[in-house]
């Protein structure tokens, strides 16, 4: 459950977001639309604690995670994964260490039942025989498709994913929204999505969101955007 | 305008300067706290050694040839040739073991954790990281700075003894000295307080690069261009305040010391 209330965040004077409201029920998938640099990615970072809001608070199950520390908040994120938009795999590791991380940092796991999780992880991800392979190695889509794994690991509450499809052709576009789909429904987590792929946000979203100028511009399902007489929704889905 | 543009750029100096001392801070802070990543650390002593370990040896060798050389003929000129193992030594020991080691740590040690950790910074490796609910300073900074105490210091003291070595052979085929004669005074001439100088020297220095390094690469912006710049500011800062701080401390150890 996450309850976004009246965010607002300005960069060197520029207001980026400027009360935004929403609130995602738990197992629910969120897809946050918008053009690039309406601040998506700085909506995510919010529900994480990367950032801090200049006023509105963010509430991850009950908790309002604008009043932590850094420490603290340091906690509250291993229940929460977050796919960055280009993986951010650590390109010193390999596939296998980087998946294995969280559990390695945030668990007492022995290696024998690290190293099945991950393999588990992996293979449920359609990811065969790349565990010594460095994230280099890997083309696109299997990178993220790794870094969806190092952020689901931990059976995670909340799963965060900054343009899933962005850089993927339409299949592996396709393909990486039905992981995110079927992983998220498995877990039963809150999911949100920044995105502009408007095809995959409307097969896979529950709810969509479409930001613009800070605020939520509008609100509702696929099929309610799509007979939507909204000038901007509109003129945004023709794009 | 003029004095506006001043003040600005003034402002932002101590900004960056206040920004950097609470970085050193954090970092204190978590060595205190004893969150230590030996194996980490380990891994960095290994990578900063093994890299400029080499051009330590080549230099240091050179350097200790050269010093031999030159003072061979300064001293000749006073009739005091035997004094060329005295000079080597303790110019070693005091000065050119510190420095130069210093310097080129900086170029090659240096460069790297400044280039790593820029790296990490734009493709939101060092982001994750505290996403992934693990703190970036304790996983990527404290392991390297740590390092760099350890390695710097140590070869430095390896310069010392390759460049006495490099000193030594002059002394024997130029300067015809006997080998036994050559060591023993070389042994003579180092006294306790100018190798505790000395280490204090590069220590100092240790500290200094491995924050300056360490800050820049975690404050890069702005893609391979700002990975590449603030690398080479790394390394133009390291250099410029080591020279600097070397003439200060040179002459706080002298007025304690002597
Ligand atoms: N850390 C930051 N510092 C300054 N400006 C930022 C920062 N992060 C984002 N911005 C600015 O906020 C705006 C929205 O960025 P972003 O959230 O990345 O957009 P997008 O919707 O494409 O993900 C952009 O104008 C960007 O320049
Ligand atoms: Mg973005």
């Amino acid at each position: 459950m996450i309850e976004i209330k009246a965010l607002t965040k300005s960069f060197n004077g520029q207001k980026v977001l400027d009360g935004v409201d929403l609130t995602i029920a738990k197992g629910e998938i969120l897809v946050v639309l918008g053009q690039s640099g309406t601040g998506k990615s700085v909506l995510l970072k919010h529900i994480i604690g990367l950032l801090k809001p200049d006023s509105g608070s963010v509430k991850l199950n009950g908790t309002d995670i604008s009043q932590l520390t850094e420490r603290e908040l340091l906690a509250v994120r291993k229940k929460v994964g977050f796919l960055f938009q280009d993986g951010a795999l650590y390109d010193f590791m390999t596939v296998f260490e980087n998946v294995a991380f969280p559990l390695v940092e945030h668990t007492k796991l022995s290696v024998q039942q690290v190293t099945e999780k991950v393999i588990a992880t992996l293979e449920s991800l359609d990811l065969h025989e790349v565990g010594n392979k460095l994230p280099s190695e890997l083309s696109g889509g299997m990178r993220k498709r790794v870094a969806l794994a190092r952020a689901i690991i931990l059976d995670t509450d909340i799963l965060l994913c900054d343009e899933p499809t962005s850089g993927l052709d339409p299949l592996r576009s396709r393909d990486i929204s039905d992981v995110i789909y079927k992983i998220s429904r498995k877990l039963g987590c809150s999911t949100v999505i920044a995105s502009h792929d408007i095809t995959n946000s409307f097969r896979i979203g529950d709810r969509l969101a479409l930001l613009n100028d800070g605020k939520v511009a509008a609100m509702g399902s696929a099929e309610q955007f799509r007979k939507s007489e909204d000038h901007f929704v509109k003129e945004f889905m023709l794009r | 305008m003029e004095r506006v543009g001043l003040f600005q750029k003034f402002h932002n100096m101590c900004c960056t300067i206040g920004e950097a001392l609470v970085f050193f801070g954090e970092v204190l802070t978590s060595i205190v706290q004893g969150k230590i990543r030996w194996n980490e650390v380990r891994k960095q002593v290994y990578e900063q050694g093994a890299q400029t370990i080499i051009i330590v040896v080549l230099t240091s060798l050179a350097a200790g040839a050269v010093l031999a050389m030159q003072g061979y003929v300064s001293m000749s000129r006073f009739g005091a040739k035997e004094f060329v193992s005295h000079l080597v030594a303790l110019s070693l020991v005091r000065e050119l073991g510190p420095v130069f080691t210093a310097l080129i740590f900086s170029g090659k040690a240096g460069a790297k954790i400044a280039a790593e950790l820029g790296t990490m910074n734009v493709n939101e490796q060092i982001t994750a990281t505290r996403a992934m609910g693990v703190d970036p300073m304790e996983f990527f900074v404290v392991p390297r700075m740590l390092a760099s105490f350890m390695v710097l210091p140590l070869l430095a003291v390896i310069f010392e003894l390759v460049g006495m070595f490099g000193g030594y052979i002059v002394g024997i085929f130029q300067a015809h000295l006997p080998g036994s004669f050559y060591l023993s005074q070389t042994i003579r001439a180092i006294e306790f307080v100018d190798f505790f100088s000395g280490f204090i020297k590069v220590f100092f220095f240790a500290v200094i690069i491995s924050w300056i390094c360490c800050y820049e690469g975690f404050k890069t912006r702005g893609g391979s261009l700002g990975v590449g710049q603030h690398t080479t500011n790394a390394v133009a800062y390291s250099y410029i305040l080591v020279i600097i701080s070397n003439t200060f401390l040179t002459k706080f150890i002298l007025t304690v010391w002597g």
